[in-house]
């Protein structure tokens, strides 16, 4: 009966209600839409920086990431048991040296790599465009794949030749002509300037290592969150070694994940505390209309409690509605770009690429996220409209029947 | 049997040096089934007496007995539960709940009352037409006239089955001819079911009505007859 009368009662005056209402809801759409745009970005940039980039987890000799010491290697894969199944892993001959041309010369990091196990790792092979050669292949003789950004720098274009300069395990210095058989472009600009892939098979007899040698270990998974449990069984079985989760390899991707999650709260925060005015407001509007009437209903033998009660439902009614109309709308408008995604270019160009962020995002609907936002909207409704409802317990019963 | 005795009741107002004695001992007893009306020049204190019976409002000194119990001695709390069982109410205006039709608005009261739904039913039913809305039973207050308005808050205030009615100029916003209806409907629900009724008004049509007649003058009762 009570919440028959509460729920006629927000009907009363439609336009404040509805008013309130579509601030609710388009509050709780512009904060749901903005947190899975924020984490679809983040999760986007950081996932592409894994899958390129770093890998889940490295492991290195403990003094090899110190100065890139080409004699702190490993003797082929460590033995690792129990790794998931859609476990990848590569293995790799890292060298700090020079990459030179005819017009220039770059300090770059080549990778030694086994192409068939590095494809399965890192996903560089297919930003190369299809104008722009291919990965490694083996109908060229020493090929070499670097970035569009390093082609520019040395003024190279496919099958031109450069020259790979580095010191070998013996100290001597190494050169080594390699002729470039395909160009990528990563979507972060610090790594396509640093990176430059060759064989392992090519590169190997040049560096004096013993047979197996390599530097690198990248382990990667398809899903993220694998690597939070199996990176502390892969470091417990390899004491000797150094091995390092994409947190401690890139501290600053796993901050941006951790700000995203921060501000997104604050601007829940803000909107909450928005929310709550006007809650309170409305509410308050409602009640000194309805004086007479409250006071009316205190004469005849409504309790307090009962008043109480019906106004809390009247405004758990009003914020309910609104979030579930919120929720909807964002649902709506969220579902297709789940799939297409975002793309930021128009807005600025490859600026985000630039440093290091994935410029299409692919929003991530959080279900937990969705209801904990609505909880807290409707948390912050029952709160502010404590407030209102003890207003209305305060209205003199005399006063408000006594008619002038 | 009595049903409502009060004893030197007494209420004193005092508004900076000024002190009103708005209700200066009266001692007045209210048979069962009366039908009384309370008249007397505007300020006399009408209203600060039927507030206190009412339950509405506590009195400076005096008691105030019904039904062998001293109501100014309950708590707010039970005031408010003893109003919900006991008495019903009919004001001048904004008796009713707007957005509740006619029967809801009736229904209401006993739903407080934690009374049972095919009981509420029935009554309301029952009481509506008995005050002549019958086939008013879904309209709004807002789709009512004044005396129908007035009529509905005549059934709402009989619903809860209270002990008396206490009706404070409850046809002052109506015209006189639909005053003296509505009077003579309360006449005929007092007489069926034996409701007792005390109302204050200042219209003679419907002082002549009443079968006693309460007269009241600064505070004090100056003449109290029956018919
Ligand atoms: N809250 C109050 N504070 C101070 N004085 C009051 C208050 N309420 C009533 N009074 C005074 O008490 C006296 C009686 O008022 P009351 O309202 O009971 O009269 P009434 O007979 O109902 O008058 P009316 O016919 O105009 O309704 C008046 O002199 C009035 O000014
Ligand atoms: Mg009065």
């Amino acid at each position: 009966m009570l919440i028959k009368l509460a729920w006629k009662n927000i009907w009363r005056n439609k336009v404040r209600s509805g008013v309130i209402l579509s601030a609710i809801a388009i509050g709780l759409f512009a904060g749901t839409y903005l947190a899975a745009f924020m984490e679809g970005w983040i999760i986007g940039t950081v996932k592409e920086s894994i899958d390129t980039d770093i890998a889940c987890i490295q492991i290195h000799s403990p003094k090899f990431l110190a100065n890139y010491d080409v004699r702190e290697y490993l003797q082929g894969f460590p033995d690792v048991a129990e790794m998931p199944d859609e476990t990848t892993i590569s293995g790799r001959i890292v060298l700090a040296g020079m990459l030179q041309s005819a017009n220039n010369a770059l300090g770059i990091t080549a990778k030694g790599v086994i192409p068939e196990q590095e494809k399965t790792v890192s996903a560089v092979w297919k930003t190369i465009p299809d104008s722009m050669g291919v990965y490694l292949p083996d109908d060229i003789k020493m090929p070499i794949v670097i970035s569009k950004k390093t082609a520019g720098k040395l003024k190279v274009h496919l099958k031109s030749k450069i020259v790979f300069t580095f010191q070998n395990a013996n100290e001597e210095m190494q050169s080594v002509a390699f002729r470039v058989c395909g160009i990528y472009k990563t979507s972060n600009s610090m790594f396509d300037e640093n990176a430059v892939f060759v064989k392992y098979d090519d590169i190997f007899p040049l560096t004096a290592l013993p047979e197996n040698a390599i530097h690198e270990v990248a382990v990667n998974f398809p899903d993220l969150k694998t690597c939070d449990w199996v990176y502390p069984k892969i470091k417990a079985a390899l004491p000797g070694l150094e091995v390092l989760s994409w947190k401690e390899i890139n501290p600053t991707l796993s901050l941006s994940l951790g700000a995203t999650e921060f501000f997104g709260a604050i601007i829940i925060g803000i909107f909450l505390l928005a929310l709550s005015f006007g809650i309170v407001n409305t509410m308050l509007m409602a009640i000194l209309e309805r004086t007479k009437e409250l006071g009316m209903l205190k004469a005849i033998g409504m309790s307090k409690n009962k008043i109480f009660r019906m106004i809390m439902f009247e405004t758990v009614f009003l914020t309910f509605l609104g979030s579930v109309a919120g929720i909807i709308l964002a649902t709506i408008v969220l579902t297709p770009s789940l799939k297409t995604g975002i793309d930021l270019t128009f807005m600025m160009g490859d600026t985000f690429e630039d440093y290091g962020f994935s410029a299409i995002v692919y929003p991530v609907i959080n279900l937990k996220m969705f209801v904990e936002i609505a909880v807290l909207v409707i948390f912050a409704g029952i709160l502010s409209a404590i407030y209102p409802a003890r207003r209305a317990l305060k209205i003199n019963t005399i006063e408000a029947i006594k008619t002038e | 049997m009595s049903i409502i005795k009060t004893k030197n009741l007494v209420k004193v107002y005092s508004t900076g040096l000024m002190e009103v004695r708005a209700v200066d001992n009266v001692n007045l007893t209210i048979e069962q089934g009366e039908f009384t009306a309370i008249v007397g020049p505007s300020g006399s204190g009408k209203t600060t007496l039927l507030n206190m019976i009412g339950g509405l409002d506590r009195p400076t000194s005096g008691e105030i007995i019904v039904d062998s119990m001293d109501i100014t001695q309950l708590s707010q709390k039970q005031l408010v539960d003893f109003r919900l069982k006991n008495i019903g109410f009919v004001f001048q205006s904004y008796n009713l709940i707007p957005v509740l039709t006619a029967t809801e608005n009736v229904s209401f009261i006993m739903e407080l009352q934690g009374r049972e739904k095919r009981e509420i039913d029935a009554r309301t039913k029952e009481i509506l037409s008995d005050v002549g809305l019958a086939d008013r039973l879904m309209s709004r207050p807002a789709q009512l006239s004044g005396g129908q308005q007035q009529r509905v808050a005549v059934a709402r205030a009989m619903a809860s089955r209270p002990q008396f009615i206490i009706a404070d100029e409850p046809t002052a916003n109506l015209d006189s001819k639909t005053a003296e209806k509505l009077l003579d409907m309360m006449t005929e629900i007092n007489k069926k079911e034996n409701i007792t009724f005390l109302f204050s008004t200042h219209d003679s049509r419907v002082v002549s009505k009443a079968r006693r007649v309460i007269v009241l003058e600064d505070g004090k009762i100056v003449s109290d007859e029956r018919k």
